[in-house]
């Protein structure tokens, strides 16, 4: 007898690899700027403030960054968890757990960019 | 004790086939699970910027001296490692070439290398006294 099989997990399959790639341009930017880059003195907040205030990109591209760090790492986590086929009720309270915290460090990101991209937003 | 098993039983499983696939495989999750761990602390010190400036700068402070530096090398090695990998098995998927990924994995590897030796290079000025202000 043929079993419907949903197209969930193949649909967050392909999602994990498209945002993988973005996140692997992101990152590698990301690393250059604010880590080899970086060559005297503390980073503070003026620093950072700087550096995010020279072009109106790095406000898209950070916006962007972060919900994609979000998605990847949780949906990621979910991968692993979901290779140990968890029950549908332990499914169920982890997916809802992730959509919270999910959503609110996607929230708390957004809330500390716009702190740091200053006086411009 | 789930976590524990889990690394136990990919652990037994790289063992029992060593072979470049499983074992990339068993360091792609562990770099992935430490990034994650990563992505938290890393909120947890930026969102202090919603406080303000002050808040900011103090726990940014205690995040940047030597011992931190050296940190950063084995978190920038997990990140490549992971991106690295992770671009090698979307190549081998999407364009059909799993039949090349052993090759494909030595590329890896001498990107991984050159990328960490250019990193420590640039993190050790970083590690010695005096890089950072009263340190």
């Amino acid at each position: 007898m043929a079993e419907k099989v949903s197209n969930q997990s193949l649909v967050t399959w392909f999602l994990q690899r498209l945002s993988g790639l973005f996140l692997a341009f992101f990152l590698f930017t990301h690393i250059n700027v604010h880590h080899f880059l970086h060559r005297e003195g503390l980073i503070d907040f003026a620093v950072v403030v700087e550096r995010l205030s020279g072009s109106f990109w790095w406000k898209v591209y950070y916006l962007l960054f972060v919900p994609f760090c979000v998605f990847h790492a949780l949906n990621g986590i979910w991968a692993i968890l979901a290779d140990y086929r968890p029950s549908g009720g332990f499914s169920l309270t982890v997916k809802a757990l992730f959509w919270v915290i999910g959503v609110a460090m996607t929230v708390v990101g957004a809330m500390t960019l716009t702190n740091l991209f200053g006086a411009g937003v | 004790m789930a976590f524990t098993n889990m690394l136990k039983n990919a652990y037994r499983d790289t063992n029992l086939n060593k072979n470049i696939g499983n074992i990339t495989y068993l360091f792609h999750r562990i770099t992935g699970i430490g990034l994650v761990v990563y992505l938290i602390l890393h909120t947890y010190v930026l969102s202090s910027a919603i406080s303000g400036k002050d808040s900011f700068d103090e726990r940014m402070g205690a995040v940047q001296n030597p011992l931190f530096a050296f940190f950063e090398i084995l978190l920038i090695a997990g990140v490549f490692f992971h991106m690295l990998n992770g671009v090698r098995i979307s190549i081998c998927d999407f364009f059909g070439l799993s039949r090349a990924h052993k090759l494909f994995f030595w590329i890896e590897m001498i990107l991984f290398t050159a990328i960490m030796v250019i990193t420590i290079i640039l993190q050790w000025p970083k590690m010695q006294s005096g890089f950072y202000p009263g340190m």
